[in-house]
């Protein structure tokens, strides 16, 4: 029987690991992308394994949302993306200053 | 262990004659395309080029696997294996007949549908770790193609489900059981023209293999392969043709069922046949289907194949599955009573 | 019981080291493919905590849609990688640290027996249990509602995708079969009478 926490610990990891990928890979947006998409596969495995051990279905139904809400977010990322290097031919954060806000 | 070995064998049973099929399904292209275009085709090797896709076989095994110097020789090496993997492992689910299955999972149909997208891994490696832009130009086009054609053949297994009340493959074709009126080929048409045109074009076969498109781009993704790689490719295209065409035959044809279900007389002589027979046989008729397209009709041109999946099949499916919820709800016979 | 030991470490070791080179690749493309490696590994994790619907999800919207969009996007991209790496051993210490750390207290707390007394024992669910029906069952009734919100979220997101990236170029020439189809003989050409020309005889 494996415990709840070796998956909590799994996902405890992939999510430092995101949030460290963000961390060094600041300049490159696609990385920045990416990373947000483990961060969210991490939240996934944490909700599918408490769903599993207390036996409650509803985790598996938020992990389906969440599933519907990363995949919109990635299209309209990469969309933003595209549209930026078009414009500015670059993915540098660094050069993405214009708005000055 | 007992067990392991067992499902080891079940594995094998299923796998060789599927390779066999495979490598016999490339001699009936050249037979079949050769008497319809007045020629005979392969002929020299054994009697009547019975022997041929052996001969085939054992020259790609000795010819020189290249790998061009700057290619990224691990993707290079990898992406085969990623367009055969799914190609083969998509065969576990699928039942044979009622109880002829190696593995009767839950959600089988979901399953095929999750290892057919993943195929496109090989064609996009390939394209890319070629280093060649004819490489690159083919993955691209075949990425996006596949892409385009994974939603429309998507909604028209979502027909299917909706039909069959099941996502299993077994519980799909028994739903069809009461003779041929009661397959889905009737109250979905054009959910399954739908369907076997997008599975053509998800197959990159003529006439949407703009992918590979000789007079093109030479022969897109894998004009830097040779020998057994390129083989490797080459089976991994067949086996999803076969593939294609059993789903369509377990899927709208009622699989396993005999075509003489409720007919008097026919339907007792021709008991005796079992039902792989069947099913072999119709996937056999789709497989046919594939070779008599390529003879057909001429290459679709790259924006008009877009157009037809985006604009023409999405909707359709749309459509048509409104057609069908409203028939399902008010309980239309002989099918959804 | 050991194989699903055995099962689970290897697996989730492959998706650790791919979570890894996903943030450390060199290349972006790289990186994407480990992404999709470290979905796989997940996807077969799922299915060891038996939510096999969501595995076969996993891998059929993520694997099979969102990064093959994202490889096209990558591939796609003339990027300037080094341009892109400066600062990556500049920010590695600060990562690594805010990591480590995180990682050292989530261990520390899960270890101590973190809500032991909650967790009943999981259901281990026989060959007739059906994990697509069950969610099916809750998602059409208790969250019918945001179901369809997610749905229009999906709509919204098509929606901006295509009017984000559409151009028309000016200047760009495409056919319209549409047009083609309903030309008329009369669009095209124009039949003119005249008079038959006769050469004078005798000049």
């Amino acid at each position: 029987m494996i415990p709840l926490s070796y998956y909590l610990i799994l996902g405890a990891i992939l999510f430092c690991l995101s949030v460290a990928g963000i961390f060094i890979n600041r300049k490159n947006v696609i990385i920045l992308l990416m990373s947000i998409e483990l961060m969210l596969l991490a939240v996934n495995m944490n909700f599918i394994a408490f769903s599993h051990y207390m036996n409650d279905i509803a985790g598996q139904v938020f992990v389906f949302f969440i599933l519907t809400v990363a995949a919109a977010e990635a299209a309209i990322g990469l969309a933003i993306l595209v549209v930026l290097y078009r414009n500015k031919s670059t993915i540098n954060v660094d050069d993405l200053d214009s708005m000055k806000g | 262990m007992i067990e392991l070995l067992i499902i080891l064998a079940k594995i094998i049973v299923i796998v060789a004659p599927l390779l066999l099929a495979v490598a016999y399904l490339t001699f009936a292209e050249r037979k079949i395309i050769g008497y319809m275009q007045g020629r005979i085709g392969p002929n020299r090797v054994g009697p009547r080029g019975w022997l041929q896709p052996i001969a085939d076989a054992l020259k790609l095994l000795f010819k020189e696997i290249i790998v061009p110097t700057n290619a990224n020789r691990f993707l290079f090496v990898l992406a085969p294996i990623l367009s055969i993997g799914p190609a083969l492992a998509a065969w576990a689910v699928i039942p044979f007949d009622a109880h002829l299955v190696l593995a009767n999972i839950d959600a089988s149909l979901l399953y095929v549908l999750a290892l057919t997208s993943v195929g496109v891994y090989g064609v996009i490696i390939a394209g890319w770790a070629s280093n060649s832009k004819y490489a690159f130009l083919g993955a691209m086009r075949s990425a996006a193609q596949i892409v385009a054609y994974e939603i429309a053949m998507g909604f028209a297994l979502v027909g299917v489900l909706m039909a069959a009340h099941s996502i299993n493959l077994r519980d799909i074709v028994l739903a069809q059981s009461g003779g041929i009126v009661h397959w889905f080929w009737l109250p979905l048409l054009p959910l399954f023209l739908v369907y076997f045109i997008s599975g053509v074009a998800e197959t990159n076969r003529a006439p949407f293999d703009v992918a590979e498109g000789e007079s093109e781009i030479v022969a897109g993704f894998h004009v830097e392969y040779s020998g057994m790689m390129f083989a490797v490719f080459f089976l991994a295209e067949y086996a999803n043709i076969i593939l294609i065409s059993v789903l369509a035959a377990l899927l709208f044809w009622g699989g396993w069922l005999s075509p003489f279900q409720g007919i008097p007389y026919l339907e007792g002589w021709f008991a005796v046949v079992p039902g792989t027979v069947w099913l072999l046989a119709k996937s056999a008729f789709f497989s046919f289907c594939f070779l008599w397209f390529r003879a057909t009709f001429p290459r679709y041109r790259y924006d008009q194949i877009m157009r037809l999946g985006w604009k023409v099949f999405i909707p359709i499916t749309i459509v048509w599955l409104v057609v069908l919820g409203i028939a399902i709800v008010s309980k239309v016979p002989p099918w959804f009573n | 019981m050991i194989t699903e030991k055995v099962m689970f470490f290897v697996f989730a070791s492959v998706l650790v080291f791919a979570a890894l080179r996903v943030i450390t690749a060199r290349n972006p493309v790289h990186s994407a493919l480990f992404l999709v490696l470290a979905f796989f590994s997940s996807s077969a994790l799922w299915i060891l905590l038996q939510a096999e619907f969501l595995a076969i999800t996993l891998v059929l919207v993520y694997v099979g849609a969102v990064m093959v969009l994202f490889l096209f996007v990558v591939m796609m991209l003339d990027i300037n990688l080094t341009k892109l790496r400066e600062g990556f051993i500049k920010y590695l210490p600060v990562g690594a640290t805010v990591a480590l750390l995180i990682i050292a207290e989530m261990i520390i707390v899960l270890n101590a027996n973190f809500g032991a007394n909650k967790i009943t024992s999981p259901m281990i669910h026989g060959p007739g249990y059906s994990n697509t029906a069950a969610i099916g069952g809750v998602m059409y009734t208790d969250y019918l509602y945001p179901f369809e919100i997610a749905a229009v979220i999906l709509l919204v997101a098509i929606i901006a995708a295509i009017v984000l990236t559409l151009r028309r170029k000016v200047g760009a020439k495409s056919q319209s079969p549409a047009a083609q189809v309903q030309v008329r003989k009369s669009d095209r050409l124009r039949v003119v009478k005249m008079p038959v020309e006769r050469k004078e005889i005798g000049q």
